[in-house]
């Protein structure tokens, strides 16, 4: 059986390479550096799960990624988890009024390795565990 | 540097402002707090009212003069007299109004003065009625015209209080001239009314009613011009308000932006020492060893980033201490910078050529060095770092003439975004290309440059196009004297003069 892919969005090859070692060892992991490498690549290959970083080429590059996911029938489903690195009452902000940052979750950099595992787990099944 | 619109506002509204303490504004009832500015206009008027009373004084001595004429014998001497206590009393009150209350405006005590000067004309008003017809004389409506200009002056319940008093003079008057107690000068001759006390009448009432519509039209003006100074006023301070609003709103989203860009490498640097710390991967691994890499270069890039806010920080702030230096040469500057970063660019495969536009020195009366330094040093640094794969070539060219010296960095790199072309010089705004070329920017060294340059009177351009080049023009002025320079002028000259 397939393991659940994930494709991990953010422009910065530490942060990138921190989230796909922890990823690996449930998924399979695909990374892209800003939004447009994303869509293509979820165009291509559709992964189970997208982690948007907000902040990539531009401001809200992850937000504007995530509505373009939702806007399309093909890719609405796809859960999505977007990361930020602003303060906690604008993460709230943004849970309250959905309608304005369509997500599944959002985590707040920077992220324990636990938590995220957990998260997507709950999203997407816990995987296989690999050595 | 001119007024700010807030200055503005606030000096046009102090133009009228007494002495009063601030305490006492700040501290008494409503009516208390603006007795500045009502004390201002009373005075005003009473010295407005002072030169009315001129015209009364001589309109009295001419009919002393001319009565006889106008069926009213009884004038001369009587009204001569009066007209030269009122001139009397009109100079007395002139003195204290311009001498006594000249600086200060209380409000009370020209309120008093005010009561009195009524009290006093209407005094002088009765005794002319008197000797020019009592209950018949033609002067009689112009106590109706100076109770009018004293309700402009004071208060309502003050003037009901004079218009009883009023009232109850005119009526004891009239009752003591006809009990025979006062004699009685009529103008009138065996029973009709004579031509002259006719044309007296007449000549009265146009005089009354162009001094109503003299004192309407008077006090109806000041009323619009008050209300414009007002609304005048009132815009200038929104403006300043709005402005202000503006301010604050960019210094919570500056701080908000800083405080992101901080944040952003201190969470990449505490994920990756977590996934060491729980044992994702093992530190003493090539890709373990390649993630303590990248965290390190997250520190370095973390301290960059606070180096340069301190750095802009210190160019907003410091001005005053910042170290101004006299005849500081732009032409030693560049050289020392291309001398810095040459080994740069040859490592960059980038060729760095001078061009002098036109021969000659150019030096600064007054400048900051160590700020003109950082930002020539780091247009030249960006224009190299920003230079396509393959290298090219970086040409910074000086010009002077007589006011002004102008220094031009030109690349062939990989240009600017149109879209963010105003934009640049905003703090932490830096164009993807630029990132994706080179990773590595706080995306603060233009504005640093922006506020170095105009610290020094000058200005900073750009033109780019993507994938052409950039070119870079900085303006200064050859003469010009910082505020802040001038108070080191004079803090020197003031230890020179503590040494002798």
């Amino acid at each position: 059986m397939a393991q659940p892919t994930v494709l991990v969005v953010d422009d910065d090859p530490v942060f990138v390479q921190s989230v796909v070692s922890v990823l690996r060892t449930r998924y399979d992991v695909r990374t892209a550096a800003n939004g447009t490498d994303a869509l293509a690549a979820i165009q291509n290959d559709q992964p189970d799960l997208v982690i948007l970083d907000v902040m990539m080429d531009h401001m809200s590059e992850g937000f504007d990624v995530a509505r373009s996911l939702r806007s399309s029938d093909a890719t609405s489903l796809i859960p999505i988890i977007i990361l930020t690195g602003v303060d906690h009452v604008y993460n709230l902000r943004m849970e309250v009024d959905e309608s304005w940052v369509p997500a599944d979750r959002y985590l707040e950099k920077p992220i324990s390795p636990g938590d995220l595992l957990h998260q997507v787990a709950e999203l997407i099944g816990p995987g296989e565990a690999r050595l | 540097m001119g007024e700010t619109t807030n200055e503005r506002a606030i000096s046009s509204s102090r133009t009228r402002a007494s002495t009063v303490s601030r305490t006492d504004v700040c501290n008494g009832s409503r009516a208390d707090r603006f007795s500045y500015i009502f004390a201002w206009e009373l005075h005003e008027r009473l010295l407005w009212f002072s030169k009315l009373r001129w015209v009364a004084a001589v309109g009295l001595a001419l009919a002393s003069v001319l009565g006889p004429f106008f069926a009213m014998p009884s004038t001369r001497p009587s009204l001569a007299v009066v007209a030269a206590l009122v001139a009397a009393y009109n100079l007395v009150f002139v003195y204290v109004l311009r001498a006594r209350f000249g600086s200060v405006n209380d409000y009370a005590a020209l309120r008093g003065v005010a009561i009195l000067q009524m009290v006093t004309d209407l005094a002088a008003l009765f005794v002319t009625v008197h000797f020019t017809g009592g209950c018949a004389s033609p002067v009689l409506p112009f106590v109706v015209f100076h109770m009018a200009i004293g309700t402009i002056m004071i208060e309502g319940r003050t003037m009901y209080g004079l218009a009883f008093a009023v009232c109850g003079a005119a009526g004891s008057l009239f009752v003591m001239e006809h009990l025979g107690v006062l004699a009685q000068y009529p103008t009138m001759a065996e029973g009709q009314l004579s031509v002259g006390s006719c044309v007296l009448s007449m000549a009265m009432l146009v005089g009354l009613v162009f001094g109503v519509v003299y004192l309407t039209d008077s006090v109806t003006s000041r009323f619009k011009m008050r209300n414009i100074e007002l609304h005048q006023t009132t815009t200038e301070l929104q403006r300043a308000l709005d402005e202000q609003a503006q301010l604050e709103r960019r210094k919570s989203h500056y701080m908000r932006i800083s405080a992101h860009q901080l944040r952003s490498p201190l969470g990449t640097i505490k994920t990756s020492i977590q996934v060491l710390l729980d044992g994702y991967l093992d530190p003493g691994s090539p890709e373990g060893h390649r993630m303590l890499e990248g965290t390190a270069a997250r520190v370095d890039s973390l301290l960059a980033i606070v180096n340069d806010l301190l750095e802009l920080a210190k160019v907003r702030e410091g001005r005053a201490k910042a170290p101004w230096a006299r005849e500081v040469s732009i032409n030693q500057i560049l050289a020392d910078i291309f001398d810095a970063v040459d080994p740069y660019a040859r490592d960059a495969n980038v060729e760095l050529v001078p061009h002098f536009i036109n021969e000659g020195a150019a030096v600064l009366d007054w400048a900051v060095p160590p700020d003109l330094v950082y930002a020539f040093e780091n247009l030249i640094h960006n224009a190299i770092k920003y230079s396509k794969p393959e290298g090219g070539t970086v040409t910074v060219a000086l010009g002077i003439d007589r006011t002004h010296a102008m220094v031009v960095v030109a690349d062939d790199g990989i240009g600017i975004p149109g879209d963010l072309q105003d934009d640049v010089f905003l703090e932490f705004v830096r164009a993807p290309n630029a990132k994706h070329a080179e990773g590595e920017g706080t995306g603060l060294g233009l504005s640093i440059v922006r506020e170095a340059v105009q610290m020094h009177g000058g200005k900073v351009s750009l033109e780019s196009a993507e994938g052409v080049g950039t070119t870079v023009t900085v303006v200064l002025p050859l003469h010009h004297v910082p505020p802040e320079a001038e108070e080191a002028v004079l803090e020197r000259r003031r230890m020179d003069v503590g040494d002798r």
